[in-house]
């Protein structure tokens, strides 16, 4: 080596151990700065890398009638699940003839699932029969990716179908995942109709998730940590009905005994709890629960007789004489006339050069007689006395023309005719007092449901506090482990003991009095209060009311029933309610057999003109 | 007695070594825990007994027979590499492996170690003068032939590693500084050249002032410069005739987000292994990262994220204590020997050593770019872990004749 003066000199030596030293500090630096400085998020990091949660679905809370019965139920539910990165395409003919599902909407399916997780196991298909279940048992092996889960859905141990008050829930559609957000997803079971959709908060539980860890491949490779994070699902709350179940049972029995179409409602005056809510037409709502099949959802939604529409709460018909006591309430209220006061029913009113008929010739008549056999004649002229603008004041402190705030579902507000809406409907000076006359007798353009005319006799029936009308009364509230119950509104319908009383009377006497419209109504050994009424019906046959309570000097219940195209409302509507009184206040009946004549009738064809709310 | 051995035996040296390859068995073992784990551990246990062995006889192969050896040895290795361009098998994108049977190795490997030799052995010889052109180049030649043969198939982290032994060697051996410049000049530019025009124009101003600072002769400056000029120029077209995984590593090394889940992967994965290890990681066999496989291949280039997530920073450190103490004592030892030969060959094998650690760590770090190098006496594989042993046997020989001429 010639040119040796610079070789290995010390001065070299210290440039490389520095070198050496540089990079050995360079490196801790950064070791330090990634696991000391940042080690946080890049543990968070880790750890969302390598677990996945899977969800634990909750039972749904069951729901109770007032004694402690139940009325729905859970049952076990197998659900068929599918890992989309798992699954061997080869078997999709085979699986199709399992399942009958057509292949296409196999794929569809799993094609939505893989874009939730390739990895994680989704659901193909709901409520699969025990039999196709056994089957994919069998060939397991052969279905990679496939596997089932145990769910839960919905069953009816009663006789009562309660249809559209239970409502019911349904695989989440994608419209709606798009609107309610994270809680759910797809497969996911949500309350739809009824108390099933206004309580699914309470009622859905809350989802549970089992930890797992998984690889770089999103594969589970096993239990994270043993399970120690793992949260296990919430059964929902139980709610608690003011429901009599039996009383459900029995009532829905009479329409189906009679094949009407129509609605009862019946109440408990003292709260406004619901003791039955029957619409007729009506369905089984265990049909829904798991999966409706589509030809059966197809049917119900295009059926004529429309069984999906809730009668009881969305029909607006006119209440007919029922609605007599609001008028009489205002005469007697702002004091233009009391008991003394009296008018000769000739049979007929005339006004301007229309004369309107009355049924009957009632002869001298005072506001209790008026009530008791419902003279037309009487009511007619006391509208010219108390005057529209009043008569809308009373009809609006009774709740008509307003929604009644029930806690079941959709509901009409009705339609209660005023000034205003005259002014608007026909133009100011367009329209004359003639056109108030039928509304006297509740007649016109007057439109209730029978949910409002309920609530309203509950408030002749309990003296004048018009409840919030509820399905729910508790909340079974499983968080802190007590029965809550639910606050509800009152009002007064502002109405002197003197009003009361004297209006209490004619409706006594309807039922209990010769002469009075409802005698079909009696119970024996119990006093009890009603109205029958007719709501014409342009479209065809006119529609039955008849609103009552019992018994008379402690009411328990209030009812409403209206039947459509059932003619009048004393001879068909007034035997069922002294059937359900009965029923109610006794826990059976006490008469041999009903006495009310069955008539055969297809309900699917008699229910025409429904008067839908829009 | 055992003084006697303390002063020819180079214990220090084995114990890092052993302590090293222990860690990196550990760290196999659990990188592939789930993946067949008994295999690939079985076979790494098999090298690593080989790799001791091979260490050993390396340490004790008489100095002056190593020196007429090195350039066989040299010539051996560069038909090995011929060899596997012709017949290799082609893994990961590279044509570098081949065997006979269940055996086979990386040529690459043996010849990193029989470049040194050849490298020193050329260097010490009496006749070289490093101010010699002539000589110059052939230094570079001796280096250069077996780095093209290995960029052909094409490995560009064994080429890196090649390239960057020179530097080191010719410092040691006495190169004067305009030497070194000159090389590292041509670097720089083609570093700045991947990074845009900004950076380019700027890497140009720093080899050019280095040039002129360090100049002795105007037109070998200008030469140099001009040299320069044209390697940074032709980087480019070179990027573009790359493969592209290469390409890729490096534009995802430039732009780390460019790719999460590609090529950016890797280094991100890595980072959050390393990163959620903390100040004593999550225990052995504990680590969520290396157990779920999310680092691919974990156990050849990334295998510093295992004793980085499950020993954490105490663990990670002890890694690279040991290695930085292997680096120094091959420095002291390469000062410490009155042979050239040896000396010289002590640098080299330091300095690939070195290189190999900074652009392992570094990349699973994130930042270097990921060129895949593997960890010695850590990543998973036989030629490497064999060689590496065999280069530490080399510094034990080297410090047991330390006092030969």
């Amino acid at each position: 080596m010639i040119h040796d003066e610079y070789f290995g000199t010390p001065e070299r030596r210290k440039i490389l151990t520095g070198i050496i030293l540089l990079i050995f500090a360079v490196l801790m630096v950064r070791l330090y700065q990634l696991q000391l400085l940042y080690h946080g998020e890049l543990d968070k990091k880790s750890e969302e890398n390598s677990i996945r949660a899977l969800v634990k679905e909750p039972i749904r809370g069951y729901i109770y009638d007032r004694n402690g019965k139940m009325i729905v139920d859970v049952g076990p539910s197998y659900t068929v699940m599918v890992i989309p990165a798992e699954f061997d395409r080869s078997n999709l003919p085979f699986l199709s003839s399992i399942l009958e599902m057509e292949p296409r909407a196999i794929e569809e399916r799993i094609a939505r699932a893989r874009a939730y997780s390739p990895f994680l196991p989704s659901r193909l298909k709901r409520d699969v029969d025990i039999k196709s279940l056994a089957t994919i048992e069998e060939h397991l092996p052969l279905f990679s990716g496939i596997s089932y889960q145990v769910e839960s859905k919905r069953s009816y141990p009663t006789p009562a179908h309660a249809a559209h008050l239970l409502g019911y829930s349904r695989e989440i559609s994608d419209a709606q995942l798009s609107q309610v957000g994270e809680y759910y997803r797809q497969g996911d079971v949500v309350g739809i109709a009824g108390l099933e959709a206004r309580y699914e908060n309470l009622l859905r539980g809350e989802k549970g998730y089992e930890y797992v860890s998984v690889n770089s491949r999103g594969q589970i490779i096993g239990s994270f940590e043993d399970g120690g994070r793992d949260v296990t699902s919430k059964e929902g709350f139980d709610l608690i009905l003011g429901m009599d179940v039996d009383l459900q049972a029995f009532a829905e029995s009479l329409m189906t005994a009679h094949a009407y179409g129509g609605a009862i409602v019946a109440m408990d005056p003292k709260n406004g709890a619901l003791l039955a809510v029957v619409s007729k037409p009506d369905f089984d709502p265990a049909i829904m629960s798991g999966v409706t099949p589509a030809e059966m959802w197809g049917r119900l939604n295009t059926d004529e007789s429309k069984p999906l529409y809730n009668r009881a709460t969305l029909t607006r018909y006119p209440p007919g004489s029922t609605f007599k006591m609001v008028l009489a309430a205002a005469a007697l209220e702002e004091g233009i006339i009391d008991e003394r006061y009296r008018i000769n029913c000739s049979g007929g009113f005339r006004f301007g050069n229309r004369v309107w008929k009355d049924l009957h010739v009632h002869g001298s008549t005072n506001v209790i007689e008026a009530i008791q056999r419902s003279c037309n004649v009487f009511f007619y002229q006391l509208m010219f006395k108390v005057g529209f603008e009043k008569w809308t004041e009373y009809g609006r402190r009774f709740g008509f023309g307003k929604p009644t705030g029930i806690d079941t579902g959709e509901e009409t507000s009705g339609l209660l005719p005023s000034i205003e809406y005259y002014d608007a409907r026909y133009g100011k000076g367009k329209w004359t007092a003639g056109f108030t006359v039928s509304l006297a007798i509740g007649q016109g353009e007057v439109g209730v449901s029978p949910l409002q005319m309920v609530r309203y006799i509950a408030a002749l029936a309990n003296g004048g506090t018009l409840h919030q009308p509820h399905a729910v009364q508790y909340i079974n509230n499983k968080r802190v482990g007590k029965v809550e119950e639910i606050p509800r509104d009152a009002a007064s319908v502002g109405l002197s003991a003197r009003t009361m009383e004297l209006i209490r009377e004619g409706m006594r006497r309807v039922v209990q009095e010769p002469g009075g419209t409802a005698s079909l109504a009696r119970i024996k050994g119990v006093v009890s209060a009603g109205k029958t009424g007719t709501a014409e019906n342009p479209h065809g046959e006119d529609h039955a009311w008849y609103v009552g309570f019992s018994p008379f000097d402690d009411p328990r219940i209030a009812v409403a029933i209206m039947l459509e195209n059932s003619g009048f409302g004393g001879s068909k509507a007034a035997p069922l309610a002294g059937l359900i009184i009965e029923k109610y206040l006794y826990g059976q009946l006490r008469r041999p057999t009903p006495n009310a004549a069955p008539i055969k009738r297809d309900s699917t064809k008699a229910i025409t003109q429904v008067i839908l709310e829009h | 007695m055992i003084d006697y051995f303390k002063e020819y035996f180079d214990f220090k040296a084995l114990f890092l070594c052993v302590a090293l390859v222990t860690l990196g068995l550990l760290s196999v073992y659990s990188a592939t825990y789930d993946v067949g784990a008994g295999a690939t551990f079985q076979k790494q246990v098999m090298w690593a007994g080989i790799g001791f062995l091979a260490m050993l006889v390396t340490a004790l192969l008489p100095l002056k027979s190593l020196q007429r050896l090195a350039f066989p040895i040299y010539a051996g290795s560069l038909v090995l590499l011929i060899v596997v361009l012709l017949v290799g098998k082609t893994t990961s994108g590279s044509k570098s492996w081949f065997g006979v049977g269940g055996l086979g190795g990386q040529p690459s490997e043996i010849a990193k170690v029989a470049a040194v030799l050849a490298l020193a052995a050329f260097l010490s010889r009496t006749t070289t003068s490093l101010s010699n052109a002539k000589h110059l180049l052939i230094a570079f030649g001796i280096v250069l032939v077996p780095s093209v043969l290995i960029l052909a198939q094409p490995d560009l982290g064994t080429t890196v590693v090649f390239s960057a032994m020179l530097l080191p060697v010719l410092y040691w051996a006495g190169a004067k500084n305009f030497v070194l410049v000159a090389i590292l000049s041509p670097i720089i530019v083609a570093a700045g050249a991947l990074f845009g025009t900004l950076a380019f124009l700027f890497s140009i101003g720093i080899a050019g002032v280095l040039l002129y600072i360090t100049r002795e002769n105007r037109f070998v400056a200008a030469v140099a410069f001009g040299l320069t000029l044209a390697v940074g120029l032709s980087v480019q077209a070179v990027y573009e005739r790359m493969p592209p995984y290469q390409q890729k590593r490096i534009d995802t090394f430039l732009n780390p987000n460019l790719a999460p889940r590609g090529a950016g992967y890797n280094v991100l994965q890595s980072k959050v292994a390393i990163g959620s290890g903390g100040i004593f990681g999550k225990g052995y066999l504990q680590g969520t990262q290396t157990q779920l496989n999310f680092i691919p291949e974990q156990w050849t280039d990334f295998i510093f994220c295992v004793p980085g997530e499950e020993f954490g920073f105490v663990g990670a450190s002890v890694v690279l204590i040991f290695f930085t103490a292997l680096l120094l004592h091959g420095v002291n030892v390469a000062g410490m020997s009155k042979n050239r030969f040896a000396s010289t060959s002590a640098v080299g094998i330091t300095g690939i050593l070195a290189t190999h650690m900074l652009i392992n760590i570094g990349m699973s770090m994130g930042i270097l770019p990921v060129i895949g190098i593997p960890l010695p006496f850590l990543s998973y594989g036989g030629s490497a872990l064999i060689a590496n042993m065999m280069m530490v046997g080399l510094l034990m020989n080297f410090y047991s004749n330390r006092k030969e001429h």
